[in-house]
């Protein structure tokens, strides 16, 4: 039960990073980006390509893949649509998505590759009679410094500032001298990151890469910005949390016959929650026109 | 009255004919191909009714899905299912119930259950992914394709699990694929033209201002849904009898990006544009695909094993579409309304002939218990401001009633209240003698409340007669009367040159006298206009002045009149209602409210009434 518990945190919070990655760029721009899960897989490739190295550097080399490749994505792509309603925005990132999905398939092709992690990764820890994974302490430790950092800059820095701002107001921002390109690329560099972590967190767990690997994190990114309400940064923590904790305890206590369905009844979980709170959780801004 | 047309007869039958003469086409070139040749034309056939389907929700409503896919893969099973003969299913699916494993039906039989299957089945995965918003019905309809395709992969007794189906009979011909395609489109045309249709776009142009015209969103998305689930189920079907194989991959992520790239590379607005898309996109990806294997280019350029190089062609031509054309090939306009085909026939859209009958407005005439339109007690804040504080407001049919006050007064919140687009915080609404506290913008349309915004909020890509023939399909006229209404309306209100041109590019002040119009076309028993005047000349306010006053007189309807433009107010409406700081300050006639010191102290400070000694 207790490890049980454990484990839905780990999953949970797995999950609050990513859509974290994907509510921080929808907030100052207002564009739910597809291709954030394609910035998690080209992080985790970054990992593989660097497997000579120790792992600290190639860890680093992953967060900077991330950083690099988000920024560049809106340097090309977003940028020339970034008046473009959302619909047209959201169209745009599945292209690059589908891009830079198949670049890596028809460069490194199509079969999974494996990735040696540290072996200590793989171990687990004994605490209170529990037999704990160390991947899941890394993953609850690393989501807690990503809040308490994340916190740090959006509420303590001049760049936070800019961008709580820009997340308010885009326009009333841009008019009191707020930069909308460096707070757009900051928070794609930030998002990127964020995607590093995820990508290096998801090797260590399956111990390889592959160039689909994106997907299913991108979609659970989503539903749970969707279920916690648009642009809210703590709503997609806690949606992140549910769908994760959902999974974990589904994966853990359906019947035999039923567990091989647990995506399709996680994934039904938001429209559970969108018949009774169309707006999500939270409530946040919808992009629903105002009178 | 007849002879009141939205378009041309040429300009109809060109938009009618040139799909199917293009799919004719497509089907001529494969005819006589080689076999692969034939393969790839049927392909590009059943991909087109697929990107029909899409074509139905995503350009009419102007929302993206990214689940239709799942409703192909849905048709595509079951119609393998229905055919596959029983010696066939037993083999690959040993659990499946009698009625389907024992079917052994033909292809026809076979489509027409999918059909009503895959439509039901969008019905009902519609209805709460519907209600939730436009940013988030792609999300939740990508979430429903990739619960479609987790349930295919794993429910090994019914589908045949990750490895899925084989020796499906391969029926589907380059004949009758061509011959679904062609019915499709005419379909999708159907219903872009039909009242519903046209409902479904005035909300992808502005869903604040179709609301107020009865449109309710939800259900007009849901209908198209509906269609366009069926229609894509349709293509899955003549997909899988075609290829005779199907796993849960054939119609997911991959070919969710394909269709849609399809889509919106011919112009996701137009039918025409759907099926120029899926040729010119589907050919450069079988190009495409013949590379992948490896293969010299003009002896030049070779290339090695790339697989994924159609996908890549395919991401960046959307990626180039969405940078430097978003609108497509054909700019989201149907064939017979292209620029260079108008100018080849010179078709226009026939001017609107002179009404010759009564005003259409068969509503007006009705006689009600209690003809008015009552507010009691309205409040509303907004955290802690209180914008409303407890108003009253009585509009009497047939009467003008302006509604004035200093800027933050509260006149628009009021508004807003009335017209059910905010909920008060206490207060009630009666109409006629109805309470129709807490009833939606649309619903309050249909009871004969209807409204104009300060803003335009124009159907840009609508033209003025369909602009305003949406106003009268709202509240449910139907199509061919809605469209005589709105030529009425328009010939009244002296706009006859601007019912061809699309609503986007007419003047401010046409486009504002435009927002009347819609609204006059609902029929309406009361009618609020919120700063008609605002942004207009002088000479432009007296003309609507004028237009104003021959309504009050023609349609015999309540008219509330929020103006800043006094001279506006004073000329129009008898009775003066003045709100300021929430608070109704003075009912009464011009001369009275203008003499009132409260009022003008309301307006000017007190520092003002001191020194004029008032």
């Amino acid at each position: 039960m207790a490890q049980n518990l454990i484990d839905a945190l780990a999953l949970g919070s797995l999950y609050a990073l990513i859509a974290l990655g994907v509510t921080l760029v929808y907030s100052v721009m207002d564009m739910m980006n597809f291709a954030h899960g394609e910035f998690i897989m080209l992080s985790a490739y970054a990992l593989y390509v660097l497997a000579g190295l120790p792992f600290g550097i190639a860890v680093a080399g992953a967060v900077a893949t991330g950083i690099l490749v988000a920024v560049a994505a809106e340097w090309v792509a977003f940028r020339p649509v970034r008046n473009a309603d959302l619909s047209a925005q959201l169209v745009t990132s599945l292209a690059v998505a589908t891009i830079l999905q198949n670049v890596v398939l028809a460069t490194v092709k199509a079969r999974p590759k494996s990735v040696a992690t540290p072996t200590f990764v793989g171990e687990s820890t004994q605490v209170a009679g529990l037999s704990v994974p160390n991947l899941e302490f890394l993953t609850l430790g690393l989501t807690a410094a990503v809040l308490v950092g994340l916190g740090w800059l959006l509420y303590r820095t001049r760049a936070g500032l800019a961008m709580r701002a820009a997340a308010e107001n885009f326009e009333m921002a841009r008019l009191l001298g707020v930069r909308a390109d460096r707070v757009i690329a900051l928070a794609f560099a930030i998002s990127g990151a964020l995607a590093a972590v995820v990508g290096v967190l998801l090797v260590m767990q399956t111990g390889q890469v592959s160039p689909t690997m994106g997907l299913t994190p991108v979609l659970v990114g989503f539903v749970a910005v969707v279920i916690g309400g648009f642009g809210r940064m703590f709503g997609a923590v806690l949606g992140g949390m549910l769908l994760g904790a959902a999974s974990s305890l589904l994966g853990a206590y359906l019947p035999d016959s039923l567990v091989s369905f647990r995506d399709a009844i996680v994934f039904s979980l938001p429209v559970a929650i969108l018949i009774f709170r169309p707006q999500g959780l939270l409530g946040g801004a919808t992009g629903e026109a105002r009178v | 009255m007849t002879g009141v047309r939205l378009r041309s007869r040429a300009s109809l039958s060109v938009s009618l004919l040139a799909p199917l003469v293009l799919v004719a086409l497509t089907a001529l070139v494969g005819a006589d191909g080689t076999p692969s040749l034939q393969g790839t034309v049927t392909t590009i056939l059943c991909n087109l009714v697929i990107v029909l389907g899409l074509q139905v929700f995503i350009g009419n409503s102007g929302v993206y899905s990214f689940g239709q896919l799942g409703f192909a893969a849905a048709g595509a099973y079951l119609a393998a299912l229905l055919t596959l003969p029983a010696a066939f299913t037993a083999l690959q699916t040993p659990s499946l119930p009698d009625p389907i494993a024992g079917a052994d039906l033909g292809p026809l039989p076979s489509t027409l259950i999918v059909v009503v299957a895959c439509g039901a089945l969008a019905a009902i995965v519609g209805l709460p992914l519907m209600r939730t918003s436009t940013l988030a019905i792609p999300i939740s309809t990508f979430a429903f394709l990739i619960v479609v395709y987790n349930v295919l992969a794993n429910w090994d007794a019914v589908t045949g699990g990750a490895s899925g189906l084989v020796s499906i009979p391969r029926t589907t011909t380059i004949g009758s694929a061509a011959c679904f395609a062609a019915l499709a489109s005419l379909v999708a045309l159907a219903f872009k033209w039909s009242s519903s249709g046209y409902r479904l776009q005035a909300t992808r142009e502005d869903e604040v201002a179709a609301r107020s015209l009865g449109t309710g969103v939800t259900r007009e998305r849901l209908i198209a849904f509906t269609l366009s689930g069926a229609l894509c189920g349709v293509g899955g079907a003549l997909a899988v009898h075609q290829s005779g194989v199907l796993n849960p991959t054939t119609f997911y992520f991959a070919a969710s990006v394909t269709t849609l790239t399809m889509l919106v590379v011919g112009g996701a607005r137009s039918v025409f544009g759907a099926v120029v898309g899926t040729i010119a996109v589907s050919t450069v990806n079988e190009l495409l695909r013949s590379l992948e294997g490896g293969a010299s280019v003009f002896g030049v350029l070779t290339i090695g094993d790339t697989p994924g190089l159609a996908a890549i062609g395919v991401g960046l031509i959307l990626l180039a579409t969405m940078i430097a054309m978003p609108d497509g090939l054909t700019a989201g306009r149907e064939a017979g309304e292209l620029p260079w085909i108008r100018r080849l026939r010179a078709m226009r859209t026939p001017p609107v002939p002179a009404p010759a009958g009564a005003v259409g407005v068969e509503r007006s005439h009705a006689p009600a218990v209690s003809q008015t339109l009552s507010a009691e007690g309205i409040a509303v804040s907004f955290g802690g401001l209180h914008v409303l504080r407890g108003v009253d407001l009585t509009l009497r049919r047939g009467e003008a009633l302006g509604l004035i006050g200093p800027n933050g007064a509260g006149k628009t919140t009021l508004v807003n209240v009335l017209s059910g687009y905010l909920e008060p915080d206490a207060g009630s609404i009666a109409l006629d003698g109805i309470d129709v506290s807490g009833r939606s913008p649309a619903r309050l349309a249909r009871m004969g409340l209807s409204r104009t915004f300060q803003a335009a909020l124009p159907f840009r890509q609508l033209s003025g007669l369909e602009s305003v023939a949406v106003g009268a399909m709202g509240v449910g006229v139907a199509r061919r009367r809605a469209v005589e209404i709105a030529a009425e309306v328009l010939e009244r209100l002296g706009m006859r040159e601007q019912a061809s041109l699309a609503a986007g590019s007419l003047t401010p002040a046409g486009q504002r006298l435009l927002g009347v119009a819609r609204a006059l076309a609902t029929g309406p028993r009361y009618l609020l206009l919120d700063e008609p005047a605002a942004g207009l000349s002088e000479a432009e306010g007296d003309e609507l002045v004028a237009i104003l006053r021959a309504v009050l007189e023609d349609f015999r309807c309540g008219l509330l009149l929020i103006e800043h433009e006094m001279s506006v107010v004073m000329s129009l409406c008898p009775r003066v209602q003045v709100i300021d700081n929430g608070v109704t300050l003075r009912i009464g006639s011009p001369d009275e409210v203008q003499g009132d010191p409260a009022v003008v102290e309301a307006y000017l400070g007190s520092s003002y009434t001191v020194a004029i000694g008032a």
